[in-house]
This record gives structure tokens, C-alpha cells and sequence, in this order.
């Protein structure tokens, strides 16, 4: 499903270059649950924005469904975002301007599709998620918990092949974040293939494989 | 997807009350400036009112004299006789008008003095002119054949000498001479047409304007159709270098130019003269290649600049506006949203700011013709905010709304996701 070869990444700023991911070769195989570990600042989300294309390596080649992918274009990159990749970030990025239904039709906007048809796989989204009720509602309207699972309900609208995300249940208390992983565990049931960045080893047991990174290498 | 545009541009402005405001006062205030300009652009240039079939005449305000050598030259308005003997013959028109330009005058009635801009014009003026009569008549043929004494009103100076909209048959003294009023018109401040009493051109004291190659008055020169006005112009110039000097032996070469309004404009600012008599356009080279297209250019460009002040400092706003919102925009970069698609949304926002912006402004901009006209700083103003003005003030808007947004729209578009999303933009 994805495979990196050797991908490296370094950042630049004026003086300093550093070094976050160092030769990185990974195979997730689809409707895989892949967990990420390692200490804070060791590379792991951006291993994950890479496996997403959010970032471009500095070297190495990325394959996503058998294809070389980081020599797309922006309009193709943005295309493949949108057909395969659903993400859930830590501290949820949901558009305070929008509704929850409305945050949460956002990916289906960059696809051609009917209003209606949008709505409701939106709303059937949110309702698998648990939140049918809260659709009119803002996203400050709600708690910590309830704004993941919309996050959630948002990665998976468009069904993408994988889920990324990052730290999910990291602003949440014991009980939401259990809500969560329990999501996240029944959609990865359901075909889709899960990469999920924790630092939680308890949530780590419950993945298919653990991929541990320290100072920007895979580690066994 | 417009929908979700639409509805996150409404929380953003609902949000940002403030900056908010802000811009849409620097847009406005924008804005009604160029919309009043436009207004009284459009109300000058375009054929409009009395002046609405300025599209088919052409004026000859201007002649020159040359000498043999060239190093004397003279210009002034027309005499009445280079419009009598040499202009109204010509072939090709539907009729030529002759009137003069305007001529102060005062008038004393009931003991208290008052100052007027006289015209005197012969019959074919008020063919030329579509005057509103709101009494009366005005002078035909035979009224100029025989001189007659009579005067048309405008019919702010009919209540303000009379105290009475239609004044008919009474008299009024000027310059020595009494004029019996025949009729009232609308009031008119059209460049050929603004004045507050005309005469016949026959009404001077005496007959010696008739023999003057020189004057003050020109001709309004009225073709049966657009498509003539051309020839037209090559006719007026090919006329003008066959003018005979006979009674000013000093000046051998006369030249003269037949030109639209916005023509005659360009002409007085730039000089420009060279006309090919064959096409009537200015030849390429010669003096100054000027004529309406440079006015419209240089109004096209002052009206430019002047958006671009208040369109760099709402770019600026917008910066700051949009960065606030990194975060969104990394979001939708990761949810598939392309940088083109960013920046339209973006530019949108923009646009539909200005566009609130340009209808607050069409409604104080129509206030402020509306004082225009009330105040009256412009004698006679007649103007309001029509469709074509309506027309021009949404194209303002939009390009405003481009020019001020597009910028911070390609460069927050292009923002790196992982950075946008840090809020680190």
C-alpha cells in the first residue's frame, strides 16, 4: 500500500541543518494498523507527513498504490491527499468558522460531487462517529472528545485507503481517548489501514506492528 | 463548494468584526471617489441628456493660422464666417450648428444686478441640442433670418430673475439690448450646452461678426450617422487647408479639427494636431499622437494607482488576516485542496468584501451626486448613478477585490502544509 526506500529529511534554517529522518525504508501493507513510537523530536510526525505527503523527502523514493509519487505536481499531490489519506491531528484543526457537518464535507469539496451527496455521507459520517446530533453545533460548541471524533468522521467521509494520524488521543483524557482508539480500531476492521503516532504504549499493544524511531532512524 | 466559500467568508467577517470594518471603510472611501469621478466622467464625455446624440456630432472649437514660413501662428475659436462660408456648405453632414462660446453678461431687473452666461446660436443648435422645453418654444429659421429679440431660459435663471417657471413674452436687458423671452429649458451644464440665456446668433449689435475669420464660436457638426464621423473629420481638414486669408495677409495656412468630445478634450491637453486627411486619425510621428485613447489610457491609469494605495494596505491587512488562518489553510491542503483552489477561495473572500464594499459605496456615492447636484458646486450638475455607472462601479469593485486580494491569496496558497498547520505561517 505504501513503501518508502531510503528517505531522508533535513531541515535547514539559517545556520543549522538537521538531520529528522535518516534512511527510512517502510511497507505498510494495506488495512495494516502501524503504530509510530519513539521519544519526542526522534522524526515521527514527520515520517507520518511524509508518508502523507504533506512534506517531500530530501531523498529517497515513496510509493503509494505501486506508484512513485514524489515527483507529482501540486494539483496530482493534492488529488492523491484527497483519494487516499484521511488525517487526525492532536489538536483536532477543526475550522472554528464552520459547522461540524461542515468541517466535516470539507474533503468531499475537492471532489466532484452533488451537494446532496456530500451532506449526506457527511452526516452519515458523523453518525457513525456518534455525533448525528451535534452537526449544527461549532467546533467550540463541543468538548476535546467530541471534537476528535469529529476530526475522525472528517478523515473518513471521503473512505480514504489510509487514516494518518498523529497523536490523537494526545489532548484527550483516559476515557476519550479509549473512545477514540476504539474508532480508529473498528475502521482499521473494516479495510482501512491505519498509521498512527503515539506515545501511549498501552494504544501501541492494541496495532498490528509497532515501527520504533529514534534520532530519525528505524530502530528494531 | 461556493457554498462553503460563501459560508466561511460570512463567520470570518462575523468573527473579525473589526478588521471587518476596517476594510470595508478603506474600500468604500475608495471607492465613492472613483464612482463620483466615473459618474461625472460619464455624465461629460458620454452621450447623455441634451447631449445624447453627441455619438454622431463632432466640434470644431479650435482653428489655427499659419504664415508662409510657419513661425507665425494663431490660434483662436471660429468666426462666424469660417462656419458660414466654409463649414456649413460641406457635403457628408446631416446639418451644421453654430454657437458661440459662453459670454458674460448681467442683466438688471428690479434694481438688483445679475450675472449670466449668455450663448447666441442659430436655428440648427437646438436640432444639434435635445433641450427639455419646459415652456415655450425655442428660435427657429426665421426667428435667426430676421434677428429677432428673443431669449430662451434656462429655468433656474427663469425663477431666479422672474420668480416664475415660464416667464413668456416678458423682457429682460442686457449689453444694452432687450430681449423678449420665448421659452424655458431645462437646465443643461453639457459641455456644448450649459448657459443661462440664448440668443440668436443674428442678435449681436451689429453684422460685423459676420465677416471675421476668426471669433467666438464654434460648430457642432452632426452626421447622419457614426460611421461618417471619419470622413468627416478628413472633410473638416481638407476645408481648412483651402481657406482663403484674403483679408489678413500675414496668415496663408489655416487649420482646424473636428473632433468628439473626449477628442477635444485629449486635444487641449496634449496640443495634439496631426491628422491624416484621408483616415481623420493623428498621424503617428507628428506632434503629440494624442486623442481620446490617451485620455481614456491616462484616466485608466490614474484611476489604477489610485486603487493601488488603498489595495496595498488591505494586501497587507489580508496578509496578516490570512495568516491568522494557517492553520485552515493546512488543513484543507491536507484534505486535497490544491494552491490554486486556496487561492481562489481566498480571492473570493476578497472580492465578495469589496463587492459589500462597492454596493455601501453606490449608495453614498449616489448621496454624494445627489449634494452635488443640491449644492451645487458645479452649476447645473445633472447626475446620477445609472446602470452604466452601476456597471463601472462593479467592474471598480472586482478589480479591487482582485487587486487587494491576489496577492496574499498566490502566497498563502503556496504556504508549506506542515508549517500552515503548525500555525507557523
Amino acid at each position: 500500500m505504501i513503501k518508502l526506500e531510503k528517505v531522508s529529511k533535513t531541515y535547514f534554517t539559517d545556520k543549522v541543518q538537521t538531520l529528522a529522518l535518516k534512511d527510512i525504508d517502510l511497507h505498510v501493507q494495506k488495512s495494516e494498523f502501524v503504530c509510530i513510537m519513539g521519544p519526542s523530536g526522534c522524526g515521527k510526525s514527520t515520517l507520518l507527513n511524509i508518508i502523507g505527503l504533506l512534506d517531500r523527502p530530501g531523498a529517497g523514493a515513496i510509493h503509494v498504490g505501486g506508484r512513485e509519487v514524489q515527483s507529482y505536481k501540486d494539483k496530482h499531490v493534492a488529488k492523491l491527499r484527497n483519494d487516499t489519506f484521511g488525517f487526525i491531528f492532536q489538536s483536532f484543526h477543526l475550522i472554528n468558522d464552520l459547522r461540524v457537518i461542515d468541517n466535516v464535507e470539507l474533503p468531499l469539496l475537492y471532489r466532484s460531487m452533488p451537494g446532496s451527496e456530500r451532506r449526506e455521507r457527511a452526516r452519515a459520517a458523523l453518525e457513525k462517529v456518534g455525533l448525528g446530533a451535534r452537526m449544527e453545533h461549532y467546533p467550540n460548541q463541543l468538548s476535546g472528545g467530541q471534537q476528535q471524533r469529529v476530526a475522525i468522521a472528517r478523515a473518513m467521509v471521503g473512505q480514504p485507503g489510509v487514516l494518518l494520524a498523529d497523536e490523537p488521543t494526545g489532548n484527550l483524557d483516559s476515557k476519550m481517548g479509549a473512545e477514540v482508539m476504539d474508532i480508529l480500531l473498528k475502521l482499521n476492521e473494516e479495510g482501512t489501514t491505519v498509521v498512527m503516532v503515539t506515545h501511549d504504549e498501552n494504544e501501541a499493544r492494541r496495532a498490528h506492528r509497532i515501527v520504533r524511531v529514534f534520532d530519525g532512524q528505524l530502530v528494531a | 463548494m461556493l457554498k462553503n466559500y460563501l459560508l466561511t467568508a460570512w463567520n470570518v467577517f462575523q468573527r473579525r468584526k473589526l478588521f471587518t470594518a476596517i476594510n470595508l471603510a478603506c474600500i468604500v472611501l475608495t471607492l465613492v471617489v472613483l464612482l463620483v469621478v466615473t459618474a461625472l466622467l460619464q455624465e461629460a464625455f458620454y452621450p447623455s441628456g441634451v447631449e445624447h446624440r453627441s455619438n454622431r456630432f463632432l466640434q470644431v472649437h479650435m482653428m489655427e493660422a499659419t504664415n508662409e514660413k510657419g513661425t507665425a501662428i494663431s490660434r483662436s475659436p471660429l468666426g462666424y464666417r469660417v462656419i458660414d462660408k466654409y463649414l456649413k456648405p460641406m457635403p457628408g453632414v446631416e446639418m451644421v450648428a453654430t454657437v458661440s462660446g459662453i459670454e458674460p453678461t448681467a442683466v438688471i431687473m428690479n434694481g438688483a444686478s445679475t450675472e449670466l452666461n449668455m450663448r447666441h446660436a442659430d436655428a440648427e443648435y437646438w436640432r444639434v441640442m435635445d433641450f427639455k422645453v419646459l415652456a415655450g418654444r425655442v428660435p427657429n429659421e426665421d426667428d435667426v433670418a430676421q434677428g429677432r429679440m428673443v431669449a430662451v431660459l434656462a429655468r433656474s435663471m427663469a425663477l431666479k430673475l422672474f420668480g416664475d417657471p415660464a416667464p413668456l413674452n416678458r423682457k429682460l436687458e442686457t449689453g444694452g439690448q432687450t430681449f423678449t423671452v420665448i421659452g424655458v429649458v431645462q437646465d443643461a451644464m453639457h459641455l456644448n450646452a450649459y448657459a443661462d440665456i440664448w440668443v440668436p446668433v443674428t442678435a449681436y449689435p451689429n453684422t460685423d461678426f459676420r465677416h471675421r475669420m476668426t471669433g467666438n464660436f464654434f460648430a457642432l457638426l452632426l452626421a447622419r450617422s457614426p460611421d461618417d464621423l471619419p470622413a468627416i473629420r478628413a472633410e473638416v481638414h481638407r476645408i481648412a487647408g483651402k481657406m482663403d486669408f484674403a483679408g489678413d495677409p500675414e496668415f496663408t495656412k489655416g487649420e482646424m479639427w473636428a473632433d468628439s468630445k473626449i477628442d477635444m478634450f485629449a486635444r487641449t491637453l496634449t496640443g495634439s494636431k496631426d491628422i491624416n486627411p484621408d483616415t481623420g486619425v493623428v498621424i503617428p510621428g507628428g506632434k503629440i499622437i494624442g486623442g481620446a485613447n490617451l485620455v481614456l489610457g491616462g484616466v485608466m491609469i490614474l484611476m489604477l494607482l489610485f486603487m493601488l494605495l488603498p489595495a496595498l494596505n488591505l494586501v497587507n491587512l489580508n496578509v496578516g488576516r490570512i495568516m491568522e488562518r494557517s492553520t485552515e489553510i493546512g488543513v484543507r491542503k491536507a484534505f486535497g485542496a490544491s494552491n490554486n483552489q486556496l487561492a481562489a477561495q481566498l480571492v473570493l473572500e476578497n472580492v465578495l468584501l469589496c463587492l459589500a464594499g462597492g454596493a455601501i459605496a453606490l449608495v453614498l456615492a449616489a448621496g454624494v451626486l445627489w449634494w452635488m447636484e443640491a449644492a451645487g458646486p458645479i452649476p447645473y450638475l445633472k447626475v446620477g448613478l445609472n446602470l452604466a455607472v452601476f456597471g463601472w462601479g462593479l467592474l471598480i469593485t472586482v478589480v479591487f477585490g482582485v487587486l487587494s486580494g491576489v496577492v496574499p491569496a498566490m502566497k498563502m496558497s503556496r504556504l508549506d502544509p506542515v508549517h500552515a498547520l503548525k500555525g507557523a505561517a
